[in-house]
């Protein structure tokens, strides 16, 4: 009865052998950056794409009439020459002459108007149409989009092959800043007529005009690639030989492959700073995020109270919650409108010169706390805070549930955990005490921040309202101040004001990414909004 | 035989249609939408799912639905790969899967008969505790700490393999999570074959074999092993429906493009169609392979006559 087991023994060594051989290896030679991303591509179509990963894949390959500089500012790329009207209200663009798609057409005024009209067209029902009738107020794009007028009534229009016209229901200060915006990118109408549904889902569905060209995708692929593109326009500046795109959603995984030499950037979880923190490869990015926390109003009526808003706004330490819970660079925030995302016509970081407001005090905390008290004649207050169950999130949801109860006697606060869908929908339904939220910019100017606090605005899950406010704000998007932009930046100014001094929402922290990149990879260019990471001016020594 | 395989396949078509049924009803409790909530108005979320459909009333979109799938069409994703047809996304990541998954049951009742022959062969020897030693490891410890240890081990320190799962090394970037997956299965496997096979080496017949002069492996192999494996079967079939269709956390540490972290995106994100499609295959699989096992109780061991129920039931 031996001899079996011993040539069983012999078996599982010989497995093992067969499964242990050879060794891997990573291919080396032409200068191909290796990027980790942290989700699938969601798509290609610039007009269907609505995420941050998407948007940088497709601006890698392709480019619009503007481009973002390394400071985030707008600056010329499809676009030859650029002129607006006295009025501010309509633009027209002179197309490069040496732009060319992949396939060797050129790229056309047409081509804008096709991806415009695309955006905004009701049965196409792209998600991000706000961006052309809410954000750049495109005329007639409320009616085109509500189905009202057909989608050629659209105010974009091509003059001849080469000169884009863009008529605009008002005024918009940042329009420049929103051409580098995916959803207004070009795309060949040609071309995508004959790829109908499959159009963007392959390396030969989808035409390239920028920087690379796409050599290897499927839809939600794990990895794919780029080759820079020879017949690119401003191909000498592009010093990449490609990219190479690398999905890791697990963190470990990811430091281990930047370890491993099997990426060139990697994006880290806070846990893992710690770690790496002196290292000179590391650094922090601007993740253009607010987490704040919204009031309801309405369904906790002692909210109503400013003094009590101010109270709990003062009484949790914001310096705590970003150097020991969230780890990541992340930085505290005491504004409404985040630091290093939108510049004013004085080139300034709005930051720079908006008012400073009170952060983090409890004896102040205490103060408001009283004096709450006393107008609203109650002692005692139990309040729910609505959190999402993401293990961050419920760790500062569960520090400032005892910074509350702990400076703020009297007070007692539950903690409630849901899912992200559960909480947005219970916010916009306001079926909720207070909530820990955040917001990302839209486009590079503070009323992506400041529009929200409107009455009625779908986002001003606190239900204030000030007619004051509204009126400022309605004139920066539409009336007077429209017009004269250094006007504007300075009443943007007064209007953040009024929501801090009424403390509308309890700001958190501002969101910083932590991020690891080789010591001989230079210039990749990091953005808060629209275009997170861009490599045209990237090198590896 | 036939008539037992008929009945048990309407069976199965009935089951999988109340499944469908069931997932789109409780779908409609999903807080959210596919769509970016916190962006969209409420009109401009009306005109999407005008759309797609979803605008219409639970039961019209049920009736859609299952006419299209009797044609093959799973609609398309509406947040994972946005409109991509489904059967698109499967056809790429549902043979990964298979593969991983396969390798390990393969490699995991393998090792898992091995490793019980040796412990009930040499019962109370050394072999024997190291193959429980063996088992205990590989049921207690959670398939993503081997996964972790792997990957430091023989993707990280000694670069034997990929870290990463990669297209074009499909066999050598699956070996390290065909490892990690097959843990579990190799100590199930082995803790029954060994008590299994312990029964049977002490039963009568086997003692009548080895008078009759039968042993080695013929006495192992035909006698033993063979009336030791119909428990076995019953314990490998849902254990090979749980690898072949995927892993979230073997998947997420190699960055496999596999359906199981398909499925947890897809319900994260109320991705509707991915979720029913993939909720479909798992059911679809899981009956398929009962049924597969079932017929294969009566090869095993013919005692077990599965004709008998015709007739007689």
């Amino acid at each position: 009865m031996r001899n079996p087991g011993k040539k069983l023994i012999a078996l599982v060594l010989c497995l093992t052998l067969v499964l242990t051989i050879g060794s891997f290896a990573t291919a080396e030679g032409e200068k191909v950056l290796k990027v980790q991303i942290e989700t699938e591509v969601q798509s290609l179509d610039p007009q269907v794409a609505t995420d941050g990963t998407s948007f940088e894949v497709i601006a890698d390959f392709t480019d619009g009439l503007y481009q973002m500089d390394a400071a985030g500012s707008p600056v010329p790329a499809l676009a030859a020459e650029s002129t607006v009207s006295e009025d501010g209200k309509t633009y027209t663009f002179k197309i490069r002459d040496d732009a060319f798609w992949s396939n060797g057409d050129p790229v056309t005024a047409d081509d804008f108007v096709y991806g415009w009209q695309r955006a905004c067209d009701p049965a196409f029902a792209s998600e991000y149409a706000y961006m052309v009738y809410d954000i750049a107020l495109v005329k007639n794009s409320v009616a085109v989009n509500k189905g009202e007028m057909p989608v050629d009534q659209l105010g974009v229009k091509a003059i001849d092959d080469k000169t884009l016209q863009v008529e605009l229901e008002s005024p918009v200060s940042y329009f420049y800043n929103l051409l580098y915006f995916p959803t207004f990118y070009p795309v060949n109408r040609a071309f995508v007529e004959k790829c109908g549904d499959t159009y963007a889902t392959s390396p030969e569905t989808v035409l390239s005009n920028g920087a690379f060209i796409l050599t290897s995708y499927e839809p939600a692929a794990t990895n794919f690639t780029l080759a820079k593109n020879p017949n690119y326009y401003d191909a000498a500046r592009v010093k990449l030989d490609g990219l190479n795109y690398q999905v890791i959603k697990d963190s470990q995984t990811a430091l281990l492959s930047y370890q491993n030499g099997d990426l060139d950037t990697v994006a880290l979880s806070g846990d893992q700073v710690e770690l790496v923190q002196d290292d000179p490869e590391f650094s922090t990015v601007n993740a253009g995020y607010l987490w704040y926390i919204t009031v309801n109003q309405i369904q906790y009526p002692e909210l109503a109270n400013v003094n009590f808003r101010k109270a709990l706004s003062a009484a949790y330490d914001r310096d705590a919650i970003c150097s020991s819970i969230i780890k990541d660079g992340s930085t505290p925030a005491t504004y409404a409108v985040p630091s290093n995302f939108a510049t004013g016509p004085d080139g300034k970081d709005f930051r720079a010169t908006a008012y400073t407001f009170e952060g983090s005090d409890k004896a102040k905390a205490v103060e408001y706390y009283e004096a709450a008290k006393k107008e609203l004649g109650m002692d005692t207050f139990s309040l729910t805070l609505l959190v999402e169950d993401d293990a961050t999130a419920q760790n500062i949801a569960a520090f400032i549930q005892q910074e509350w109860q702990n400076t703020l006697p009297g007070v007692t606060v539950e903690l409630k955990v849901e899912t992200k869908k559960q909480r947005i929908q219970d916010i916009q339904s306001g079926n909720y005490n207070v909530c820990l939220t955040r917001w990302g910019p839209d486009y590079a100017d503070p009323m992506t921040y400041l529009n929200m606090w409107i009455t009625d605005n779908s986002n001003n899950y606190g239900f204030w309202s000030n007619a004051d406010y509204d009126a400022i704000i309605k004139s920066c998007i539409s009336g007077e101040l429209a017009l004269d932009p250094t006007a504007r930046w300075e009443a943007l100014k007064e209007a953040e004001k009024i929501i801090m001094d009424n403390m509308v929402i309890l700001p958190v922290y501002q969101k910083n990414n932590a991020m690891m990149t080789k010591a001989n990879v230079k210039g990749i260019e990091s953005h808060p909004m629209a275009l997170n990471r861009v490599y045209k001016n990237t090198t590896i020594e | 035989m036939r008539r037992y395989i008929g009945k048990r396949l309407i069976i199965s078509v009935g089951t999988l249609f109340v499944v469908i049924l069931l997932l789109f009803t409780l779908l409609q409790f999903m807080p959210g939408s596919p769509f970016n909530d916190e962006k969209l108005t409420k009109e401009q979320r009306a005109t999407i799912y005008e759309k797609y459909g979803l605008d219409q009333p639970i039961i019209v979109q049920f009736y859609q639905y299952v006419l299209h799938m009797a044609q093959g069409d799973f609609g398309v994703s509406y947040t994972i790969s946005k409109n991509t047809p489904i059967s698109q996304l499967l056809q790429s990541r549902l043979p990964i899967s298979l593969r991983i998954g396969g390798q390990a049951v393969l490699l995991g009742a393998l090792i898992g008969l091995i490793l019980g022959i040796i412990a009930a062969i040499w019962h109370g020897t050394i072999w024997d505790t190291i193959s429980t030693i063996i088992s205990v490891i590989g049921v207690s410890v959670p398939s993503y700490v081997f996964a972790l240890a792997l990957a430091y081990v023989f993707g990280y320190q000694l670069s034997w393999f990929p870290l990463l799962y990669s297209a074009d090394l499909p066999f050598k970037s699956s070996v390290l999570p065909s490892i990690a997956l097959c843990m579990f299965t190799i100590a199930s496997i082995a803790r029954f074959t060994r008590s299994e096979m312990l029964e049977v080496l002490s039963s009568d017949y086997i003692l009548l074999a080895e008078s009759k002069g039968v042993y080695g492996p013929k006495l192992i192999l035909r006698h033993v092993l063979r009336n030791a494996l119909i428990p076995i079967v019953t314990v490998l079939a849902p254990l090979i429906v749980g690898l072949m269709t995927g892993s979230l956390v073997v998947e997420k540490i190699f960055s496999i493009p596999g359906i199981g972290s398909l499925l947890v995106t897809a319900i994260q994100s109320n991705d509707y169609n991915v979720i029913i499609a993939l909720s479909f295959i798992y059911s679809a699989m899981y009956i398929g392979i009962m049924l597969v096992v079932d017929i294969l109780y009566g090869v095993i061991d013919p005692r077990i006559r599965l004709s008998k129920e015709g007739p007689h039931d």
